[in-house]
């Protein structure tokens, strides 16, 4: 009985479809595609990528100017960084009293303590590599509810410590 | 007939689509990587150096520079123009709160068409003046809009030439001491 048993299971097994089966893949490929064809519109070509940080909304702007591979100076609410670092404390955009230089209004020390190390630091190099060349250009990421008043003592302040080629950093306007 | 049955019959085929999709993984992760959502540009504004002053100062002795001026602040834009010695103003009124742009536009268009070979501006921000603003009214300045007539300029062999930059180079003339 057993055995009339076990012979009709390996008839069952014997006549059964094979096991292994197709993925359907194609739809697969069809929405891989379009991804495709979306990240290579949005792809960059531009051998700067300026990331704004979640704290700083930059103003929107017509210009379509790529920018440079120059220093970075971003001006937000909370500070003033240079190259990422911070180098001068903000409250809500507000200098404090003491970062000013007392005879000059307009003169954020620690910030030029920074931009002039920047600046020391580019020279040196533009020195050995002839390629290289101290033009003096910075871009500056700015939140744009910021004050002028406030943008004049970092633009002055950069111009002291020879980066006078300031570019304002802007959204571009779709 | 039997011979055309079996050949429609060996035709059909499977595309092989998993090399395809493979290539398409690859790529998919090293694009994420490097896809920019939000497109940051710059707009020029050099800050006025001792030496361009200098020669910014001799054209003034000259009387032959035409120097365009433009004051904001939150009540309305003023233009200044200095043409050989003699200043011309012009006011426009701020709408409520915020700059009037297109009068603002406007009366750029027609000191530009006044003077066609003047490409620098210098803007002169009021203290409590906001960079968004101060953005807006440089797209202003900067450029004519679609539909407006061109800025009609000469070349050196004084041919026309049609552009639609109005005020390019911007600067801003109150950082130094201003």
């Amino acid at each position: 009985m057993a055995r009339r048993a076990k012979r009709g299971f390996a008839k069952y097994m014997d006549q059964r479809l094979p096991a292994t089966f197709k993925i359907q893949i194609t739809s697969m490929v069809d929405m891989f595609v379009i991804l495709l064809v979306f990240l290579l519109k949005s792809y960059s070509t531009s051998p700067v990528n300026i990331t704004p940080s979640d704290k700083l909304t930059l103003p929107v702007s017509t210009s379509t100017k790529a920018p440079d591979d120059v220093l970075k100076l971003v001006v937000s609410k909370s500070g003033i960084f240079v190259e990422d670092e911070k180098v001068v404390d903000l409250n809500d955009g507000v200098l404090d009293v003491k970062d000013v230089d007392e005879s000059d209004t307009q003169f954020i020390r620690s910030l030029y303590s920074a931009l002039d190390e920047q600046a020391k630091k580019s020279k040196n190099i533009a020195a050995v590599n002839e390629e290289i060349e101290f033009d003096g250009k910075v871009i500056m990421q700015a939140d744009r509810s910021l004050p002028y008043d406030l943008l004049r003592k970092v633009m002055y302040t950069s111009m002291m410590a020879g980066y006078s080629d300031v570019k304002i950093a802007v959204y571009t306007k779709e | 007939m039997k011979a055309f049955h079996k050949r429609t019959e060996d035709a059909t085929f499977e595309l092989n689509l998993a090399p395809m999709l493979d290539i398409i993984v690859s790529i998919v992760p090293m694009l994420l990587l490097s896809v920019a959502f939000v497109h940051v540009t710059v707009i020029d504004t050099p800050v006025p150096q001792a030496v361009e002053r200098a020669i910014a100062a001799a054209n003034e002795r000259n009387k032959d520079e035409v120097q365009v001026s433009l004051y904001v602040s939150k009540s309305g834009g003023r233009f200044v123009v200095t043409d050989t010695g003699q200043t011309k103003e012009t006011f426009v009124a701020a709408k409520g709160e915020k700059i009037d742009l297109e009068a603002l536009h406007k009366e750029t268009l027609a000191i530009k068409q006044a003077y066609p070979d003047v490409f620098k501006l210098e803007l002169n921000p009021d203290e409590n003046f906001p960079l968004e603003e101060i953005v807006e009214v440089l797209d202003q300045v900067r450029t004519t809009a679609h539909g407006e007539p061109k800025i009609v300029i000469k070349d050196e062999n004084g041919n026309p030439v049609e552009t639609n930059l109005m005020f390019p180079d911007v600067i801003f003339g109150n950082v130094a001491g201003g």
